[in-house]
């Protein structure tokens, strides 16, 4: 960090006389050139694939751009129409919070569940924490998503189960008021990631501090809550802040699970899925990209919230 | 040491180029032709094939073929037409050929009607179907039309008759209900639910003499029509004549996912040209009916509808070779017979009348019931205007509303209306 603000000084304050510059650009790149040589891949597609794209995107949010005549100038007629003329927008940030709301609660409280339970000496512990990633691996996977559509289809293994104790279940994929409820499993399912994190901040707990509370008679429940959560409390925010970010941004399941259409009635449109249909289904990339910075927009408003809210609940060891 | 392995990599690429490009002549070809079709592995197999041929005939083309499903189509033949990469040949629907003519993809083909296209023993309306504001723009590939898949084996079962070309809605329903009622099969209905299905709607509209869109792309029916199709269903599923909602919305409207190949309901709305499919998937013997009719003696609302064209890219280098390629596949003979009926029924009465006899029985059933439907065929109607992929969408959102119970008959109507009458007035 500190060698990179030091070139950062010296471009700027070489660059008065030439030569000088000159010797001083040699003497930076002798310095560092194999550094950016090695970075050269990610800087590629940093400024190719992620910024170019992003900065063309916020110019044809501007636009009308059907994909095959040239992109027209409109100002900002498409984000006035998503602001005022736009229902599916509207059912798309309805079921997409319903999504972050539901999801990521219960997938962070289920990763912590089996995070403890894991941290307490388990024999054979690297089998499990792998065994219970896969999932993480697995589950954006467009093959996880068809298999969920199988299981919780109508006539599917789930409701087979069900039937075992004389329970009826719907069909729980194509019924508006269960579709949801579908994707937060198959999202809480992939617990992994934030497990494995979870099991970090566990093993930083010092032990000394549970041995202390339990010479003091405190409860394990009362260990629990006056020691791991606080201490926590930092692993929790940020797996807090990555789950939500990922949870708006999700589409691949919604997508298989729904055929495309974010049906039944919309249930299952997520705002990354009804973008995907504006682009490609209708061609109006002008439009998708305004709906993309939208949701920039929306997440930044999230990740913010969170990040002033923090001060209140996450403590630091410091 | 790193100079050394690097020099020695080069020399050995350099040969390995050298020895590839001698092994593959395609690279080595004058002049290359890229078709892009959707469709199944079967299609794509018998289109390989006079893909071969074509290049075994014209000496220094290569002809590169890919497929892919319906879905990932679009998408991917957006991107590469706007991206300057469109393939030469593209496999077009009724349902974008305007959206990618207006916009310019696609070459006009008039100047080689007569020369290299030779397609003058082709039904006229279907050349018209291939035109967009009086340029012709695709080559038909077939024709077909809507149509019922019946599983003729479950109506055994329950004791009924197979519908015939007379049948009416009203005994349609009544039929559905038994068969759901007989209950030989568990959980089994008599209909899917067809209240989403655009094909049929338009086809139950034309017989009252309304259509989905006017030729200036506006909508063509009113509120009282979409509302007496909405209660039309609801009647049929309170008398479980047909499948629940939550049934009906596994369907994704293809082969695969319909109640009928699903095993949950005894008839299915599809196209004729599917029937090889559907026939394929399912372990019971199909028939192909078509749609039952208001009431006796009311006119069919059934057309003959180009199945999918091929058109040339605008982009394209050697559009009088894209056109030549486009007329080998519709009238070459032997072309003809790999391709067989599986995109409809060939155009060509040439063609047909020599395929005739070479088809199996699958592909018989398709060619009499398309050559057959007599008065039951109207006009071809003028192909969609932009947005009517979308006032589909809406369609199905509507009538799995009603279906669902969170709007009535009347509401949905009014919202179906409204909403596609939004969807066209945008464009």
């Amino acid at each position: 960090m500190a060698a990179v603000q030091d070139t950062a000084v010296a471009v700027g304050t070489g660059a008065s006389s030439r030569p000088a510059a000159q010797g001083r650009l040699a003497r930076i790149w002798a310095r560092h050139g194999a550094g950016y040589m090695f970075l050269l891949p990610w800087l590629i597609g940093f400024f190719g694939l992620t910024l170019g794209p992003a900065i063309a995107s916020l110019y044809l949010s501007f636009t009308n751009f059907d994909l095959i005549r040239a992109p027209e100038w409109i100002g900002t007629a498409n984000y006035a129409r998503i602001a005022t003329a736009d229902p599916k927008f509207a059912a798309a940030v309805k079921v997409t919070f319903l999504y972050v709301v539901l999801s990521v609660p219960f997938k962070l409280a289920f990763a912590l569940l089996v995070a403890i339970l894991l941290d307490r000496g388990v024999r054979g512990l690297t089998v499990y924490r792998a065994i219970f990633y896969l999932p993480s691996l697995l589950g954006g996977s467009v093959a996880i998503a068809v298999l969920w559509r199988q299981l919780f289809a109508g006539d599917g293994l789930i409701n087979s189960l069900l039937a075992q104790f004389g329970i009826e279940g719907p069909s729980w994929i194509s019924h508006p008021d269960y579709s949801i409820w579908t994707l937060v499993v198959l999202s809480v399912w992939q617990f992994g990631s934030p497990m494995i994190i979870f099991l970090a901040g566990l093993r930083q707990i010092p032990t000394d501090m549970y041995e202390a509370a339990s010479l003091d008679g405190a409860s394990r429940f009362r260990q629990f809550y006056k020691i791991t959560l606080p201490l926590l409390t930092p692993v929790i925010f940020f797996n807090a802040v990555v789950q939500t970010i990922d949870a708006f941004k999700a589409f691949t399941p919604a997508f298989i699970i729904s055929g495309g259409t974010g049906g039944p009635i919309n249930s299952t449109l997520f705002y990354t899925l009804y973008l995907y249909q504006e682009a490609f289904g209708n061609f109006r990339m002008g439009y998708a990209s305004a709906l993309a910075w939208i949701l920039v927009l929306i997440i930044g408003l999230f990740t913010a919230f969170s990040f002033l809210t923090s001060r209140y609940w996450v403590h630091y060891d410091d | 040491m790193t100079h050394k392995i690097s020099r020695r990599n080069v020399l050995a690429g350099g040969a390995a180029l050298l020895s590839m490009s001698a092994l593959a002549p395609a690279f080595a070809q004058e002049a290359r032709l890229r078709v892009l079709w959707w469709g199944s592995q079967a299609r794509a197999d018998r289109t390989n094939k006079v893909n071969q041929l074509f290049q075994e005939q014209n000496s220094g083309v290569a002809v590169n073929g890919e497929f892919l499903g319906w879905g990932d189509y679009w998408p991917r033949l957006a991107t590469q037409v706007a991206g300057r990469n469109a393939p030469d040949i593209i496999q077009m629907d009724y349902r974008y050929i305007v959206e990618y003519a207006r916009r310019g993809a696609l070459a006009p083909l008039d100047d080689y009607l007569g020369s290299v296209l030779q397609v003058e023993d082709f039904d006229q309306v279907q050349i018209k179907g291939g035109s967009v504001e009086g340029k012709l723009y695709g080559i038909s590939l077939g024709a077909n039309s809507a149509a019922m898949m019946v599983n003729a084996a479950a109506f055994e079962e329950a004791g009924v008759e197979l519908p015939t070309p007379a049948t009416t809605w009203e005994e349609m329903a009544r039929i559905g209900a038994e068969i759901t009622k007989a209950g030989k099969r568990k959980g089994f209905y008599g209909l899917s639910d067809g209240s989403a299905v655009e094909p049929l709607l338009e086809n139950w509209l034309r017989q009252r003499g309304k259509a989905l869109f006017t030729a200036d792309g506006k909508i063509a029916y009113d509120a009282d029509d979409a509302t007496e199709w909405f209660a039309m269903w609801q009647k049929m599923r309170e008398e479980k004549a047909c499948v629940p909602p939550d049934i009906q919305a596994l369907d994704q409207y293809n082969v695969e996912t319909s109640p009928l190949s699903l095993g949950k309901a005894a008839a299915s709305f599809a196209h004729s040209n599917q029937f090889v499919a559907y026939q394929g998937i399912n372990k019971d013997k199909l028939a192909l009916r078509s749609h039952p009719l208001i009431e006796k003696d009311a006119k069919g609302g059934h057309y003959r509808k180009p199945s999918m064209f091929f058109s040339v890219s605008a982009q394209t280098k050697d559009p009088e070779l894209g056109a030549k390629y486009v007329n080998f596949f519709v009238k070459d003979p032997k072309a003809a017979e790999i391709l067989g009926v599986e995109r409809g029924v060939p155009e060509s009465a040439a063609v047909r009348e020599k395929l005739a006899s070479t088809l199996d029985e699958l592909g018989r059933a398709m060619l009499d019931y398309v050559s057959g439907l007599g008065a039951l065929a109207g006009d071809l109607p003028p192909p969609p205007p932009s947005g009517a992929g979308e006032a589909e969408f809406a369609l199905r959102n509507v009538a799995e509303q009603v279906g669902f119970g969170q709007l009535d008959a009347k509401q949905g109507g009014e919202a179906l209306v409204n909403e596609v009458s939004q969807i066209l007035a945008r464009g």
